[in-house]
């Protein structure tokens, strides 16, 4: 045998052997939170507390510049001005200052205020300013400007948390929030059962994960409905907006069998949606679309709106505003012309 | 009655075996052959990092009906459809059919014949190069391609199928190698057969109802892999036709049947043909 010979043999079973060997190790002692290249999701989610029930994330600029945004805005012109009356009250201009935005709910069952961390650009002297018109009282935590005010259920407070990063919520959130990045307790990346479904569906330009209970809790499912599918455990959706808008909704539930079922369940509701439907082709396209799937313990439903269907849901409502003055009535010969008010 | 002159003595079998494997190893490795074994395995490496740096880059490599396939899922689906339906088979051809064929065409079997050692062992040592050969080939690359695809999180739970994958992917290579190497001893032009079979048969039998697909190898083999079937368009057919598998004892039962029956009758050919070689 050769030199040469015996070095290749001897660098074949290295890798073999050294892969291998970091798979057993991994098998016994874990790799968790480990990736070679994968990402951990959005920088933000280091303020957001580790025992969140829901996180959410918008890619914000990718959204408002789409192809999508603009054909929905041109369906409802009044859009702008609220976003123009909320850029009064706030100083924010939603699609010029804000690049991406992560949501989180905190612990507690109950439905309160989300934490809003938003990423941009951000004129903190106009925020700050219309927060003391409004009352605010500026004070200083943990070496971050925080301005507090008064509100009907709790105090709001907003946070200029580093350079092009606000916090927005409740006094007790934001200051959690100060106090998660700090490194006084653990932020949501230290929860791998969460991170496991966000490593899975941040492809998206909006996403979202949260146990089921936060979703229950929000009181938006009815308890007929929540009492009748099976027991979920974490409820995730995910989008890609652009020209048309692709979304998945991902349900994992506590057993292969309880997948089974929910998926019978969901089968049923798009039959019975297709039944009651079928005559209006904007929504049954739609309905074409859903695409039912998942393995194991998880049950996916995608879909797409492809651009086309923005402009069948557009002509839809031209339509159904009459569009164009109404053509007047022919009377019917031999009847009396009825009075029209 | 006149004693036998005494000579040195004649080495056994099993050391005859080991002479011809260590000719052949260095033969086989280093030959243009060779070339083709590494693009045909650089491939799925090649693919594994585009994946990576796809994912990396915040995009889905992969979607099933709108499910985005992780690392180890994208990795199962090349296990199934590149390793086992194509790379495994085409190795097996490619190597096993010139075991013999090569000897004969380049009239060097002469060579090997005339030395004191029986011919099955001639055989029986260029079968184990090329196991070894393919072998520490193939399997650093499926590692390689693991360790690309699957995230670090993830190594702990699809640890023991990689190690049944490298077990499925040793155990195929070896049975079509035998097979093949049959087939290279019985047959003056074994390549065109071996291919016919390969790519020929063994995708038609399996698509057929009925008995046929006992007949081929890649029935048996399939039947131990640890992944789900891709469920996916066309893909999706296949699993229904896959939906009814041998247990896997079956399946290793007949795969060393296979295994050992091709090698003895390689053997047994080797030992009993007379090859002719042409001037």
């Amino acid at each position: 045998m050769t030199k040469r010979t015996r070095l290749f043999l001897l660098v074949s079973v290295g890798v073999l052997v050294l892969g291998l060997g970091t798979g057993l190790v991994a098998s016994y002692v874990g790799f968790q939170g480990l990736t070679i290249v994968g990402s951990d999701g959005p920088d933000e989610l280091a303020y957001v507390p580790q025992d969140s029930r829901l996180v959410a994330f918008a890619n914000v600029r990718e959204v408002m510049n789409s192809d999508f945004r603009r054909k929905l805005q041109a369906l409802q012109p009044d859009s702008a001005a609220r976003t123009n009356d909320f850029q009064d009250k706030t100083g924010v201009n939603i699609e010029s200052d804000v690049d991406a935005v992560v949501v989180s709910l905190g612990a507690s069952t109950e439905m309160g205020p989300p934490l809003l961390i938003a990423r941009g650009r951000f004129d903190a002297v106009r925020i700050e300013g219309l927060m003391r018109e409004q009352g605010g009282e500026v004070a200083d935590y943990k070496g971050k400007r925080l301005v507090t005010v008064a509100g009907d259920e709790h105090p709001f407070a907003v946070a200029f948390v580093e350079p092009g990063v606000l916090a927005f919520g409740t006094a007790d959130a934001v200051r959690r929030a100060i106090d998660t990045k700090s490194g006084a307790s653990g932020n949501i990346t230290k929860n791998t059962e969460l991170m496991k479904i966000v490593r899975d569906i941040d492809d998206g330009n909006a996403w979202a994960v949260g146990r089921f209970d936060a979703f229950a809790a929000s009181g938006r499912i009815p308890k007929e409905v929540a009492g009748q599918i099976p027991p979920i455990t974490w409820l995730s959706a995910s989008g890609q907006v652009g020209s048309g808008v692709e979304g998945l909704l991902r349900a994992e539930v506590s057993s292969d069998q309880a997948a089974n079922d929910l998926r019978e369940v969901i089968r049923g509701f798009m039959a019975l949606a297709r039944l009651q439907t079928g005559r209006n082709p904007g929504i049954a396209t739609m309905l074409d679309s859903l695409r039912l799937g998942g393995e194991g313990k998880t049950v996916s439903v995608g879909f797409s709106v492809p651009p086309e269907m923005v402009d069948v849901l557009a002509s839809m409502q031209g339509r159904g505003r009459g569009a164009g003055p109404r053509a007047p009535r022919v009377p019917r010969p031999g009847r009396p012309q009825a009075q029209v008010f | 009655m006149s004693a036998k002159p005494a000579g040195p003595k004649d080495p056994s079998y099993v050391s005859s075996v080991a002479r011809i494997f260590d000719l052949s190893l260095g033969q086989m490795l280093w030959s243009r052959r060779t070339i083709f074994l590494a693009l045909i395995v650089g491939g799925p490496v090649l693919l594994a990092i585009v994946a990576r740096v796809v994912d990396a880059s915040g995009v889905a490599p992969l979607r099933v009906n709108g499910v985005r396939v992780g690392g180890a899922g994208i990795f199962g689906m090349m296990i199934w459809v590149l390793f086992l339906r194509f790379i495994v088979p085409v190795l097996g051809v490619f190597y096993g059919t010139a075991l013999i064929a090569d000897e004969v065409e380049d009239k060097t079997l002469t060579y090997l014949f005339a030395r004191p050692i029986q011919r099955g062992a001639v055989l029986i040592g260029k079968y184990a190069a090329y196991l070894v050969c393919t072998a520490l080939v193939v399997l650093p690359s499926v590692v390689i391609v693991y360790f690309l695809l699957v995230p670090f999180s993830e190594i702990g739970a699809s640890f023991v199928p990689l190690v049944m994958d490298l077990g499925i992917l040793g155990i195929g290579l070896a049975v079509y190698g035998a097979l093949f190497a049959l087939i290279g001893a019985l047959l003056k032009r074994p390549l065109l057969v071996g291919l016919v079979f390969a790519f020929g048969w063994e995708q038609v039998a399996l698509l057929v109802p009925g008995y046929l697909r006992q007949f081929t190898v890649a029935y048996y083999l399939q039947a131990l892999v640890p992944h789900a079937m891709p469920a996916d368009g066309a893909i999706s057919l296949l699993e229904s036709v896959f939906r009814e598998v041998p247990s896997p004892w079956t399946s290793l039962f007949w795969l060393v049947f296979a295994l050992v029956a091709s090698l003895y009758f390689a053997a047994r050919t080797v030992e009993r043909r007379e090859y002719v070689l042409e001037q």
